[in-house]
């Protein structure tokens, strides 16, 4: 089944093996020195990235690739690659994204001894993403899925030595009898556990739609929706799809799966920009975004209701939104502040995906949800590598250490800012209004029974959002030096601009504007 | 008479080599007895590939040679889609391990002698630190070197490289062996050299810890032993294509207690839940080659035995649908008590022991499944167990000859010194957990989706919660292997340990191996997929109550409202 477009189909392929081969020779090239090595990871990260755009022109034209190789002939299992254009958006987003904060990296991790075991896992992380957005098949993108999982158990984990200064929460703050401050092994390993409770869900699902249709492929499960038809006479199908939604809770950090994505802000902070804030976090998004046109499609072929299903991926979306936004009103570091709010976020991309299917047309809450999605990752990933200057510049985690950096951090400033508008949805001219709008939109005229409440629950996330958000900014930015930076202009550390290479990659995830 | 000799040959060389092994050790030198040795298996390991291929691409569905022996019925040596995993298996790692056991066995051995037991440091292997847990620490190749001219540790490794090519003798002869009493005479040669070695060389009070090894496993053969001879004499033979053919004629009332033989007897070797009392105490204070033998290749030939002896050869008596949930059940059982042991544990060895036990649950809850997913699922993990229980116990050795301490609150932080290890112990780790790309996870997701489709077919709520059960069990590997991980590579580096380095390279390159070899089938899982769903599919072709496997098109045969499914599932094979 390879379409046309000869030379086309090897682009689509070597979007997600490039980084792979990538990680596999970057221990070899670190002999050659460090700046060899440095160069290599980004030509590398570069490459897949150009491969991912080469496919633009063919989703303008409303095209798709589709290649397949044969894989298990003992089960009758096929790998391939499906580029439609959903998947190339996506790798595009995430390419490119992943490509800026490969070189913002340079800038961010100089001199750490071992860079060369992290520039293995952020190009494994690469590779294992973009086969999650390229694969037509689930088995592939659980082998993607699981990839991004170990990627970021590694990068959370990366200061393993566990030094106090690594730790991410406040030491000795007890709530309920857990100790909430926590070591980058133990959140590595908190993070790799949690998502492995939901991707032993998302098997469970897998399992079931494979046992009555055969296969795991896409395009093969529409094509004969006998399978689908047999299964929910047994209603089994949905559960199976909320099984699958299982696997998106604990990637993206949903509510009850949500606790990891808080103790990962131990990693680089270039990790938390790309992994989680731009990238791991939204394959429970995409995964939702493949599925939810396929069972949409279903229900109405078969004239059964998927109801149930799209229910549960919106409210969870939805109490996931404002119970993180709660959260993120009053903690005091500023990577947990990003790290609140980006599950927060996630939860008003599932909402806007759910609310598609409880809505006649289909298509006004799935764009909304998308869009958002995109908008999101390209402001999130800015606030993040932009809190990454602020603590490489003062040398905290906390914003009661930090203040009055307006000034000398000009710069900074006004990039978070202007981010931070588009995270807080600031009328007209940011893309966070658009896309939070068009989420509002939709759910208000989906015609569900329940979309009061929802649309109340959104309008307060909204007010929380903005909230916290300019009250991250103001800690920051504005008011009176704290003391520790007193302390550190005392002893000589002047508070001063970020480098070139981190500078120029917060501003570029800007252009959306 | 057969037409070629590859198979009794390949099982015969290393039962030959043995003696010279210790006559070389003895004579020449540590280093000639170790590449002898794994000469000897590797000889022994190319020969098994000749007639393997040919069975592996179709050419032929088996590959037999059989010669008369007694009135018990022809010696036969048989590779066929079943025995095709195991056997490469068993054969790749004793060959591997043979390189690995030099260096540690070095070090054992030359601890062990009296002066140095005594707790004195003097002589040519002191090491100037002299803690007194388990001998010197960071056994550097020149020290090795030394050690090795001594005559009484050339002595003390030749008779281990004979005992370790008559072990793995005996492993070879079990699954490739045509006859019950063949069979039986096997499997107990596998249990003599291994209480040798146990005896000989192993830890802490190894000779009782031997005795009680051979006690639990002879006493378990023993019961196989009555079962076996009631199932040759109903059936007219003692050999597996008599039994198979002649299945009908066991009385009815006796296949109920033949089948309960053979299923204690073979589930004190796997090691199942109330039978798994002697494992963690011989794997853990056997010496860790031996260890690396012991649980990835031999506790699973238990599961062979199971798929043979019973699945197989009774298939026509219809005991299989009669008692499958009981073995899932069991199943669960062993998995769960053995993740949870696991994780209480501070010793590495005893981890990994628990940890074996609990993945033979994985494979009892596999063949209890009733389909050919599971059942080809639970086959496969014994590939996948085996690669990567050995890299976690080569990784173990690493440690233990490094460190010289076993114990995890005592180690910490070891990743930065020694990376070779840590690295290669993670792709052994992922194994373990089921992660793709390593092969766990092929084994893993095949079984679990046989163990589901049964469940699913019946409308059974029994089977439902097992399998949610068995699934969370999943997460119960996940975190004591990560927790171990944890304790042994991440955290502060105690002082005592800031000058380990990594080992040699006899254990190293051995651990990338399995490496690769885990990975390679992570990713192309068909090498040993296709035979085994073969076969499977094969051995129950006849049998309307197994599930088979589901096919693109029709709304998969597992539910229909048509009647039973067709015996032989049509399209998507290879």
């Amino acid at each position: 089944m390879a379409m046309g477009f000869e030379g086309i189909a090897i682009n689509t392929w070597l979007v997600w093996i490039l980084p792979f081969a990538g990680a596999a020779i970057i221990a070899a090239v670190a002999r050659g020195g460090y700046k060899v090595r440095d160069y290599t990871a980004v030509a590398f990260a570069l490459a897949s990235a150009i491969s991912a755009a080469t496919l633009i022109p063919l989703a303008l034209q409303g095209e798709e690739v589709h290649s397949q190789i044969p894989w298990i002939s003992s089960l009758g299992l096929k790998a391939g690659v499906l580029a439609d254009p959903l998947a190339i958006v996506m790798t595009n987003l995430v390419a490119w994204i992943s490509f800026l904060i490969i070189v913002y990296s340079t800038g961010y991790m100089y001199g750490d001894r071992d860079l060369t075991r992290y520039w293995f896992f952020m190009l494994f992380f690469i590779g294992s993403m973009q086969l999650i957005v390229l694969s037509d098949n689930l088995l592939m993108v659980f082998f993607g899925w699981e990839g991004v999982g170990l990627a970021s158990y590694a990068l959370i984990g990366f200061w393993y030595y566990d030094r106090k200064k690594d730790f991410v929460g406040k030491e000795g703050h007890i709530a309920g009898g857990i100790p909430m401050w926590a070591s980058p092994t133990h959140a590595g390993m908190k993070a790799f556990l949690m998502t492995r409770a939901g991707d032993t869900m998302m098997l469970a699902g897998m399992f079931l739609i494979f046992m009555h249709a055969g296969t795991f492929g896409f395009k093969e499960l529409l094509e004969d929706p006998s399978w689908a038809f047999a299964m929910n006479q047994q209603n089994l199908l949905v559960p199976a799809a909320v099984l699958l939604f299982g696997g998106a809770i604990g990637k993206s950090a949903q509510f009850p799966l949500n606790e990891w994505l808080l103790e990962a802000m131990t990693g680089p902070t270039a990790v938390s920009a790309l992994i989680h804030a731009a990238t791991m976090v939204k394959a429970g998004v995409f995964l939702v975004a493949r599925i939810g046109p396929l069972f949409f499609a279903l229900a109405m072929m078969g004239a059964f209701s998927m109801q149930q299903f799209f229910e549960v991926v919106a409210w969870v979306g939805a109490i996931t939104a404002f119970l993180l936004a709660t959260q993120a009103l009053v903690n005091p570091e500023i990577k947990k502040v990003l790290a609140y709010s980006t599950g927060s976020q996630i939860g008003y991309m599932m909402m806007g995906l759910g609310i598609a299917g409880l809505s006649l047309n289909f298509v006004d809450g799935y764009t909304a949800g998308f869009f958002h999605m995109m908008s999101h990752a390209m402001f999130k990933a800015s606030l993040f590598m932009g809190a990454g200057a602020l603590l490489h510049t003062v040398g905290s985690r906390f914003m009661t250490d930090m203040g009055g950096l307006k000034k000398p951090m000009r710069k900074t400033y006004i990039f978070m800012l202007l981010a931070s508008l588009s995270l807080a949805g600031a009328p007209l001219f940011t893309s966070g209004f658009w896309s939070k709008d068009a989420i509002f939109a939709s759910v208000l005229e989906s015609g569900y029974g329940y979309a009061w409440p929802l649309f109340i629950m959104a309008v307060m996330v909204a007010v929380m959002t903005a909230f916290y958000t300019f009250r991250m900014i103001g800690m920051a930015f504005f008011g009176k030096p704290s003391k520790h930076i007193e302390e550190m202009e005392r002893h000589g550390h002047h508070i001063h601009e970020a480098g070139p290479s981190m500078l120029s990659h917060t501003r570029s995830s800007q252009w959306h504007r | 008479m057969a037409e070629s000799y590859f198979l009794l040959a390949a099982t015969f060389i290393p039962l030959f080599m043995a003696p010279i092994a210790y006559g070389i050790g003895r004579k020449v030198g540590v280093n000639a007895a170790t590449w002898l040795s794994f000469g000897a298996l590797a000889v022994s390991t190319g020969l098994l590939f000749i007639p393997a291929v040919g069975v592996y691409t179709g050419q032929q569905k088996v590959y037999a040679e059989s010669y008369t022996w007694s009135q018990f019925g022809n010696f036969g040596l048989r590779i066929d889609g079943l025995s095709l995993p195991f056997v490469l298996i068993i054969n790749v790692l004793c060959t591997v391990l043979a390189l690995y056991s030099k260096p540690y066995m070095v070090h054992k051995v030359s601890e062990d002698l009296p002066e140095r037991s005594a707790g004195h440091s003097d002589g040519p292997m002191s090491a100037g630190r002299g803690n007194g847990s388990h001998g010197s620490a960071n056994v550097s190749g020149t020290q090795l070197t030394i050690l090795e001219t001594d005559q009484r540790v050339k002595n003390q490794m030749g008779l281990y490289f004979s005992l370790y090519l008559a072990f793995s003798m005996g492993m070879l002869g079990t699954v490739l062996a045509t006859n019950l009493i063949e069979f039986y005479v096997f499997f107990e040669l596998m249990l003599v050299p291994s209480f040798f070695l146990v005896a000989f060389y192993g830890y802490g009070a190894r000779r009782r810890i031997a005795l009680m090894f051979f006690f639990w496993t002879h006493s378990g053969a023993v019961v196989l032993l009555l079962g076996l001879l009631a199932m040759g004499f109903f059936a007219g033979g003692f050999d597996f294509d008599t039994v198979k053919a002649n299945a009908a004629n066991i009385p009815a009332q006796w296949v109920p207690l033949i089948v309960f033989a053979i299923v204690i007897g073979l589930g004190v070797k796997l090691a199942a839940f109330l039978l798994h009392i002697w494992l963690p105490y011989a794997h853990a204070e056997a010496p860790t080659p031996v260890s690396a033998l012991l649980s990835p290749a031999m506790i699973g030939i238990g599961a062979y035995g199971l798929l043979r002896l019973w699945m197989e050869l009774l298939g026509s008596t219809g005991s299989y649908e009669q008692y499958n949930l009981y073995i899932n059940m069991w199943g669960l059982a062993t998995m769960i008590y053995g993740g949870a042991m696991a994780l209480m544990q501070d010793d590495i060895k005893k981890v990994l022991a628990y940890s074996s036990i609990s993945q033979m649950g994985y494979i009892l809850f596999g063949l209890g499944s009733e389909s050919i997913l599971g059942i080809s699922g639970g086959t496969m993990m014994y590939v996948t167990h085996g690669l990567g229980k050995a890299i976690l116990f080569m990784m173990a050795g690493s440690i233990i000859l490094q460190t010289g301490t076993r114990s995890m609150s005592k180690l910490g932080g070891l990743a930065g010194k020694m990376p070779y290890t840590a690295v290669l112990a993670m792709i052994g780790a992922l194994t373990i957990i089921g992660i793709p790309p390593t092969s766990g996870f092929m084994g893993e997701w095949i079984l679990f989706n046989g163990v589901l489709q049964t469940a699913t077919n019946h409308m059974d709520a029994f089977r439902t919660t097992m399998f949610g059960l068995g699934i969370l069990a999943t997460v119960l590997s996940s975190a004591y292997i990560l927790w171990m991980f944890k304790r042994i590579f991440f955290g502060k580096i105690p002082e005592e340990l800031a000058h380990v380095k990594d080992s040699n390279r006899y254990i190293t390159v051995t651990m990338a191996v399995f490496a690769a070899m885990t990975l390679i089938v992570g990713v192309l899982p068909d090498t040993f997929l296709n035979p085994i769903t073969d076969y499977v599919n094969g051995m129950f072709a006849n049998q309307k109550e197994v599930l088979p496997l589901p096919t693109a098109h029709t709304g998969g045969s597992a539910i229909s409202d048509t009647g039973p499914p067709s015996s032989l599932p049509k399209g998507g094979f290879g």
